[in-house]
Parts: structure tokens; C-alpha cells; sequence
């Protein structure tokens, strides 16, 4: 981003190697948005769906806003789980992403119905 | 006539403060009533009665219930034998249960979902009036939403288990509430697996819809606009309010319906939709999308599935 003079820390994602860059004041998943990656899975980007849960493995982070207990629960977020869409990183962050989609309503039924 | 319309869904949210701002600014609805437990109602410009929308606080996103108008009051007891005949339970819940709103039939869709009806909310009447007036009111914020229209609920499917929510809630709400088909997918190797179907009461193309997902959940609420111009429009106040769109302006097959949907703060999916679609009848023939054409029932223009918008739900 030649315009986007905010420092930044990296934000490397385990599974696929890949690493982008983050402002403090964005969430990991609007910055992985704004460069194009698709690492992690993209959902409702507030919180709710759960789609984009990572573990936090290394690195610090600080909420953006309240994200949905259907998906993590406290304990779990007291174990490095959270929503990317709602936390920004403090430090360089290495996380697994262990959100996923669900299986979609239109695909794999008839692979299924023939298996 | 039993069951008239959608009446009003109630939802959960995560931040309330965000909550009411989004649905006041971005769909251009109106607050009505707060109740104690921190409850807030909403209501569009062109509803006449109190509420269609309620926010409850939580720390989840997702859906309470979804409740349906009947005409008479004795309605609701007709209804509560037929549903009760089915072989669904049924509650009433006094006058009172919900402010401003008379007795309500409550009880669960085969889906889990719970549905309530009712015969009587306050009226408190339209912002423009019922005595000479104009076509749309000068206070108008955001997309500015006519009224609720309908609601699709994710249902859960897993044929190798034999699971078929989606089919059941289907035939119950024919059977028991009256609702006609207007349109469905079928799915499998046969062709005979409802997958999705969209149902009337209305003479508008749904007013509910069921699809199939791995679990129960919201998929979306919908709001009445006029025009796909109006669909631009609340399109240009998404952009600039910075809300979440999920699937840019463009038409779906099914219903033909003109179309945007967008995320709320807690991530509970709405969409603005317009056009009358088609004159919804209980004679007109029940249109049936394979599986091999169901992107261009969803999205006509691209025919191309969009994984998030099938996938993610609350």
C-alpha cells in the first residue's frame, strides 16, 4: 500500500505461509482484505458468523469489539482463540486459522448420495 | 384468513449502541420502544403497527423468533388445533409477553426455529398517514426500508443421516399454517431432495424461506424497496455508513427479486430487496431449480455461486 504510511507488524498464518502486513488500529482480517490474501475464510467481518475463529499462537493482540460466544467461548479465548475480523494485532502475530466454511448447502450431494 | 404477513423477527446483538445505528441509519428504520431488559423495537417508515424488528442484547448474533400476523383472534385457536394436530406442541403466551402486543401462539418449526403468531400490536400508524398523502415522508434516513418482508431461516440437511429439516418445515407450514410453494431446488441423484424452497402467504413471492445448512440458524431478514434505483441507493449508504456488504447489487433468479445484502454490526445478514417479483398465486405453478442451474437461481447475472453467501450464517 504506497499510501498507507501506519506502521505496521507482520501477520503470518501457519497453514499457508503466508505472511501480510497490519496496522495497530485495523483487525487481521480487514488487512489480509485490504492486500488481496485469502488465507483466512471471510464471513460476516463483525463478529458473528464465526468463520474467521484463528488461535493466536504467537504475538499479542486487543479487541475491536465483542465477538460471538456461539463461536468462541471464554475459556477458549482465554486459550489465544478469537475472531480475526475483531482483534488487531499489539506485536507481530503468527496464527492458525481453525475456523472454516461449513459444509455448503449445494455442493456434494449428489457426490454423497452416490458414494 | 389465518396467517396475513411477516409481523416482526426478534434478533440477538452483540453491541447495541451499534446495533439501533446501523438499523436506524443504514435501513432508515425508527426506534418505537425500549423495555426493560434493554429490548429495543424498530419499525419502517410505511408499517402502521408499533414494531417489526426487535434487538435483543446478547453475546451471540442470531435469531429469537420469527412472528407472523394472523387476521381474527380466533385465528390463533384455529391455528393452535391444526398445529397441535400435526403433532406440534404449542404455548400461548398472555397479552403482554411482548409490549404493545396481544396473545401469541408460540411454538418450534420442525427446523428448531421458533415461530410465534399473533392477531393484535398497537397501531401507531405510517409516517405519512392514511388521510390524503404523499407517496414517501420527508424524514427518510438511509435506504429507507418500506416495511420487513421476509426472513430465510437455515434449516439442517445431511442425507446420509436422513436429515431434511428443510422438507419438513416445509410440509408443516403448508399443512398446519396454510402457506403455499412457490418455488424450491431439489437435489440427489434423483432430483427429489428439497434443498430450498420459498413460501407465500402474501401474494409476493415468499414470505418465508427455507435452505439447507449443516446446523439451524438466521440466514437473513429482508427489507421492501421500491425500485432497483433504491437498490442503488441503499447500495451508496452502505458504502458510505462502511457497512459489511456481502453481495453487491444484482438480481436472483429465484423470485427475480432485485437484490443487496449486508452484514449488521453483530453480523446477522439483511438484505434490501425490490421488485414484485411475480403475482404470487396458490394456482400459479411451483417454478423447481436443479442443482446443475442453481447459481443462476441465486445469482442470475454471474450464475456463480459465492461461497460466503451460502456458507456463513448466524
Amino acid at each position: 500500500m504506497l499510501f498507507d504510511t501506519r506502521p505496521k507488524v507482520p501477520v503470518h498464518v501457519v497453514q499457508t505461509g503466508e505472511t501480510f502486513p497490519c496496522a495497530h488500529d485495523e483487525s487481521l482480517l480487514q488487512a489480509m482484505l485490504r492486500v488481496g490474501r485469502k488465507g483466512i475464510p471471510v464471513g460476516c467481518v463483525n463478529g458473528g458468523c464465526g468463520v474467521c475463529k484463528v488461535h493466536i499462537v504467537e504475538g499479542a493482540c486487543q479487541s475491536l469489539g465483542p465477538i460471538s460466544r456461539a463461536h468462541v467461548s471464554a475459556e477458549e479465548e482465554a486459550a489465544g482463540f478469537t475472531l480475526a475480523c475483531r482483534v488487531a494485532p499489539v506485536t507481530a502475530v503468527r496464527l492458525e486459522v481453525t475456523g472454516k466454511f461449513e459444509k455448503p448447502f449445494c455442493k456434494g450431494f449428489a457426490s454423497t448420495a452416490n458414494a | 384468513m389465518g396467517i396475513m404477513r411477516i409481523g416482526h423477527v426478534s434478533i440477538k446483538v452483540m453491541d447495541m449502541a451499534a446495533a439501533l445505528k446501523h438499523y436506524e441509519n443504514v435501513l432508515g428504520m425508527t426506534k418505537t420502544m425500549e423495555d426493560k431488559h434493554g429490548n429495543v423495537y424498530l419499525k419502517c417508515w410505511d408499517e402502521w403497527d408499533k414494531y417489526s424488528l426487535i434487538l435483543t442484547p446478547s453475546d451471540q448474533a442470531g435469531l429469537n423468533h420469527v412472528a407472523y400476523k394472523v387476521e381474527k383472534d380466533s385465528d390463533l385457536d384455529d391455528l393452535q388445533k391444526k398445529v397441535e394436530a400435526y403433532g406440534v406442541a404449542t404455548t400461548v403466551l398472555d397479552e403482554g409477553t411482548l409490549p404493545s402486543t396481544g396473545r401469541l401462539l408460540q411454538f418450534k418449526l420442525p427446523s428448531g426455529h421458533e415461530m410465534r403468531l399473533y392477531a393484535m400490536k398497537e397501531y401507531v400508524g405510517t409516517e405519512v398517514g392514511t388521510n390524503n398523502p404523499d407517496p414517501w415522508p420527508d424524514n427518510i434516513k438511509g435506504a429507507g426500508a418500506h416495511w420487513l418482508d421476509h426472513c430465510l431461516l437455515m434449516c439442517e440437511m445431511n442425507p446420509e443421516a436422513g436429515v431434511n429439516k428443510v422438507a419438513e418445515n416445509t410440509k408443516f407450514v403448508i399443512e398446519a399454517l396454510d402457506f403455499f410453494l412457490t418455488e424450491q431446488v431439489l437435489v440427489g441423484p434423483n432430483g427429489d431432495m428439497q434443498a430450498a424452497t420459498w413460501l407465500a402467504r402474501t401474494t409476493t413471492p415468499h414470505d418465508i424461506a427455507f435452505v439447507a445448512g449443516p446446523r439451524m440458524g438466521l440466514h437473513h431478514i429482508a427489507f421492501f424497496l421500491d425500485s432497483w434505483h433504491d437498490i442503488l441507493k441503499s447500495a451508496d449508504v452502505m458504502a458510505k455508513t462502511k457497512t459489511r456488504i456481502d453481495v453487491a447489487p444484482t438480481r436472483h433468479g429465484i423470485t427475480r427479486g432485485e437484490t443487496i445484502y449486508f452484514f449488521d454490526p453483530s453480523g446477522n445478514r439483511n438484505e434490501t430487496f425490490a421488485g414484485l417479483g411475480y403475482l404470487a398465486q396458490r394456482d400459479r405453478p411451483v417454478t423447481t431449480w436443479d442443482e446443475s442451474h442453481l447459481g443462476s437461481g441465486i445469482f442470475y447475472h454471474t450464475g456463480e455461486m459465492v461461497p460466503s453467501f451460502t456458507e456463513v450464517y448466524t
